[in-house]
């Protein structure tokens, strides 16, 4: 059994979550992958320990898109729990609702 | 289509648990692009800090003894060759993957890759499960579920008049 139906809320919540896991892992990974070293999200150390060079973007930042994107998978969870939705031929007729207008 | 339901009252409603197609779709692509980037960025660094002259063969040679041992110290007889295909595969296996451009061909060699890290490296302190493991399945996902087919240009590929003819280079795209 699979289901087709997109509505507005799913559509936000790709978007918004795709959007935020993407800018923080590949949109800024590439600012820090082509701006020098380190191209990792870590400090880059020499042998004596000393920082030598930071990172173009702060890891911090970072992680808090990745985890803003989880956020929002987590908000639309509980949104789909609060108001589940009804699929296509699985609706009963019930006297009590009125037809929308 | 009927939209029609019960809002104030949710549970007079049937409660849906099917599979949502657009939201796997979505996730299947999410998840080839992360792995994608993933190793996308790991051979631009290479390319980037060392050209075509990484150093990969002590490390393979270092294997010598795991279960992978016999293929890791046969590679490791071609250094030359390994210093520019290790930064030019895993590259090419992120773009490909990012792009969605035969998928399975390159998540093939993208699980290649992660069989050798995940013995060669031998982090078990936590369990056989880790992340190097995590990765090698992520790309047999790709694999499975054909990961090229959602948001991918593979989709765009396989309708070719060219692919449709030869249908077996499904194996590779998709």
């Amino acid at each position: 059994m699979q289901s087709n139906d997109v509505d507005l809320v799913d559509r936000l919540a790709m978007a918004l979550s795709g959007g935020l896991l993407l800018l923080g892992v590949v949109g800024t990974g590439l600012v820090e992958t082509f701006d020098g070293p380190p191209r990792g999200a870590a400090p880059v150390t020499n042998d004596a320990g000393q920082v030598v060079a930071q990172p173009t973007v702060d890891p911090n930042v970072r992680t808090a898109l990745v985890v803003g994107a989880l956020l929002v998978l987590l908000a639309y969870a509980l949104y789909r729990i609060a108001v589940p939705r009804v699929e296509a031929g699985t609706e009963r007729a019930t006297p009590e609702t009125q037809p929308g207008d | 289509m009927g939209m029609s339901y019960d809002a104030a009252t949710p549970l007079r409603n049937d409660v849906g648990l099917e599979l949502s197609g657009p939201w796997a779709a979505y996730w299947v692509a999410m998840l080839r692009v992360l792995t994608g980037w993933w190793f996308f960025h790991s051979g631009v660094g290479k390319l980037l800090d060392s050209g075509l002259n990484f150093g990969a063969a002590g490390y393979l040679q270092g294997m010598s003894g795991t279960t992978l041992g016999p293929l890791a110290t046969f590679l490791a007889g071609f250094p030359d060759l390994l210093g520019a295909l290790v930064p030019l595969g895993e590259t090419a296996i992120g773009l490909g993957l990012m792009f969605g451009v035969l998928v399975r061909l390159a998540s093939f060699f993208g699980a290649l890759f992660m069989s050798l890290f995940f013995v060669g490296n031998a982090s078990f302190g936590h369990g056989l499960v880790n992340s190097d493991l995590m990765g090698l399945l992520l790309f047999v996902t790709m694999i499975v579920f054909a990961a090229g087919r959602y948001y991918g240009l593979d989709a765009l590929i396989e309708r070719t008049e060219f692919v449709r003819n030869r249908p077996r280079l499904k194996y590779l795209l998709g």
